[in-house]
């Protein structure tokens, strides 16, 4: 353990290995002050990888390094072939990796050291676990890229039926803990757009409506939203259908709430929630383009991009009048031609 | 320098030299996880130096790490290249080094630029050593490995790669057509670019996804509907600094990740300068250096990042049209070279005085 070990320096079963101490020769760039439990025991690493020890205290040493440095590479890399040198237990060093995974989960190490054991491990691992696993990382920190690309990773290594099963249901589970989080969409779409088709999927217009169904309950839910506005656009581009489809669902969300109306409910066009705040940029950029793709609309489109740089949307003043512009000028374009 | 009036804001150019030849001299135990990237602390360090006119008159620095970056060169059987620092070195006087200790490509990139930062005449590199290094850390899915065989691959290695085949103005040891489809495998619904194909889009990778494309000898640019569906992902990004993800909060580096991917696009007109400008300014650290957001202690990644993105967008001095603080000439900044990420001064450096290739090399 880090903090109350004895140093290596001083333990008889280490007496017989001269540390390497590092070298710098000349004045030194950006040096860490190391601690000397750091100090004694990477010029203990040094010793073993000289003498190219394979060996149970090699274990240890390399895991004492990796838990007071996770980002040491090299230490990873010679703690890798060591396990494979000795043919130690990969179930054990699993068992070892929840631990670490759970204590440094920012590491790529941490992650990347799991995959080479469960690709070596092939037939014997359990992606199933590993997939309840990744979901407690995620308790801790719910948009780590490094956890998110595991999942990814072990989904398509396996491309098991029975594991894309529960991917649609977990997505769920997270967006609605947390219906912002753009790494949860991002699965989303991986799951149900760029893996592949499974059985009971191939129609593909259902998919198309399950999925326009549930992002705009989500968007009605919390309109301003950039994560399920891009899951929306994605859908639409990648199924190539048009943006006007979606209309009648944009349009209450393009201006401020009109209380005097009275709501009709349409389970095709949730409406925004109560306590949206309205009109949304997001929405009124859709409906801009909406114009945009319309003959002799441009001018239409032109004043909604138009009304998000002077009033809704300042911040980004010169992107939106960037593209009044373009709106004007393809409708030019049209006209020419 | 003129006093800044008080409703002008700063640019504490002075705290952020200190920060830079601080972390050059030395860090502290509590940062022992940037033991595998001494040499981009260097690079970082050094470039903010650069920017800053930090390096007048420091000859002995100078010298120091002319000297040190040049120990950390080394020739392996994968290739030569730098290497992070000298922490797995086992026999200095070794002929070989041991299969831990090489040569990566991100250190390589880092440790050539930092180079160009001193000046220094290149006349210890071995170019077909690294045309090796390159050779061999290139992987059958185009991408390439920072250490050859080990590790990670991704979009920002292939952005090394093509910066470096760039300085060595040579890419005869890569295959451009592969890295180019596996970073075309990157872009996302959103229209940004992930690490590898599949993952989330992200501001960092994106930056290395389009540099790499705009660098690229073969051409590889974006078609005129991409460009524009990635133009509106980096603008959504903004928010007075900008996010790295979709809905995330803003962190100093993606100002240049992000505002300099726009530049790449030749969008750099829809940035808003005056925010981002503020946004950098509220991330300055008392003592020097910024953070990558106002509450976090800074760090020479992100005050290099932070200063790198006001080079590409200067806040006006005085700013017009704006309601804000305005900005006084603390803020004046040289040219940068965006893709490869260096004062433009320092990379012409680099282009011109690394070795062009002898007719006799072999490979």
């Amino acid at each position: 353990m880090p903090g109350d070990s004895v140093l290596y320096s001083e333990r008889p079963e280490w007496s017989d290995i001269q540390p390497i101490a590092q070298y710098e020769t000349v004045t030194p760039v950006a040096p860490i002050f190391y601690s000397d439990e750091y100090k004694d025991a990477t010029g203990y690493f040094r010793a073993v990888v000289k003498a190219n020890e394979r060996s149970e205290r090699v274990l240890q040493l390399t895991e004492h390094i990796i838990r007071l440095n996770p980002g040491h590479y090299s230490v990873w890399q010679y703690r890798w072939s060591t396990l494979l040198a000795l043919g130690s237990s990969l179930e054990d060093e699993l068992l070892l990796m929840d631990e670490l995974a759970t204590t440094y989960l920012k590491t790529y190490q941490v992650w990347h050291h799991r995959r080479l054991i469960i690709t070596e491990l092939g037939g014997k691992s359990n992606p199933a676990r590993e997939l309840r696993f990744i979901r407690q990382g995620l308790n801790v920190d719910s948009k780590n890229y490094h956890t998110w690309a595991y999942r990814q990773w072990l989904l398509a290594h396996f491309n098991e039926d029975a594991l894309w099963e529960g991917e649609l249901p977990f997505v769920e589970e997270m967006l609605d803990e947390d219906v912002r989080n753009n790494s949860a969409w991002h699965h989303r779409f991986f799951t149900v757009w760029q893996s592949g088709v499974r059985a009971g999927e191939e129609d593909r217009e259902y998919t198309l409506n399950r999925e326009l169904s549930y992002t705009k309950e989500k968007i009605a839910l919390a309109p301003n939203n950039g994560s399920a506005w891009n899951y929306l656009r994605g859908v639409l581009d990648f199924t190539k259908t048009s943006y006007s489809t979606l209309r009648t669902f944009i349009e209450p969300y393009t201006a401020p709430r009109d209380e005097s109306e009275p709501e009709v409910l349409d389970l095709d066009n949730p409406l925004p929630s109560k306590d949206a705040q309205l009109p949304c940029v997001a929405a009124i950029e859709f409906l801009a383009e909406i114009y945009e793709s319309e003959v002799d609309n441009a001018k239409r489109a032109a004043e909604l991009y138009r009304s998000l740089a002077e009033v809704h949307d300042k911040i980004r003043e010169k992107y939106w009048n960037y593209r009044v512009g373009e709106a004007l000028s393809s409708a030019g374009q049209v006209v020419a031609s | 320098m003129s006093q800044a009036s008080p409703d002008e804001l700063r640019l504490h150019r002075t705290g952020h030299i200190s920060h830079a030849l601080r972390c050059l001299s030395g860090l502290p135990g509590s940062l022992t996880s940037l033991d595998s990237s001494r040499m981009l602390i260097a690079y970082y360090s050094l470039s903010i130096l650069d920017l800053l006119d930090g390096l007048s008159e420091k000859k002995k620095v100078i010298e120091q790490c002319r000297e040190w970056i040049w120990k950390q060169f080394i020739h392996s059987e994968v290739g030569s290249g730098f290497r992070a620092s000298p922490a797995v070195c086992v026999d200095e006087h070794a002929e070989t080094p041991s299969s831990i200790d090489s040569p990566h490509l991100i250190m390589t990139y880092g440790a050539l630029l930092s180079l160009a930062v001193l000046r220094d005449d290149y006349s210890q590199l071995d170019r077909s050593g690294i045309k090796r290094l390159l050779r061999s850390a290139q992987r059958p899915d185009g991408s390439f490995s920072g250490v050859p065989n080990e590790g990670e691959s991704d979009v920002r290695m292939v952005y090394c790669a093509f910066a470096i085949c760039t300085m060595l103005d040579d890419w005869s040891s890569i295959d451009i057509d592969k890295a180019i489809t596996f970073v075309q495998h990157c872009r996302t619904y959103e229209g940004g670019y992930s690490q590898v194909p599949g993952q989330e889009a992200q501001g960092g990778t994106t930056y290395c996804a389009l540099a790499t494309l705009y660098l690229s000898p073969i051409p590889a640019r974006l078609s005129p509907k991409e460009r524009v569906q990635t133009i509106r992902w980096l603008a959504w990004n903004q928010d007075s600094g900008f996010r790295g993800r979709t809905e995330k909060p803003p962190d100093a580096c993606y100002s240049f990740w992000c505002g300099g991917a726009m530049k790449i696009l030749n969008a750099d007109g829809y940035v808003n300068v005056a925010e981002n400008a503020r946004w950098l300014s509220a991330c300055q650290f008392r003592y020097g250096g910024i953070s990558k957001n106002p509450t976090e202690t800074p760090d020479p990644f992100h005050t290099y990042l932070s200063l790198a993105s006001l080079a590409v967008y200067q806040p006006k001095v005085p700013d017009d049209g704006d309601a804000g603080p305005g900005f006084d000439a603390t803020w004046q900044l040289p040219d940068h070279d965006l893709l490869i990420n260096a004062r433009r001064e320092t990379a012409e450096w680099a282009l011109l005085h690394i070795p062009d290739s002898p007719r006799t090399e072999s490979d």
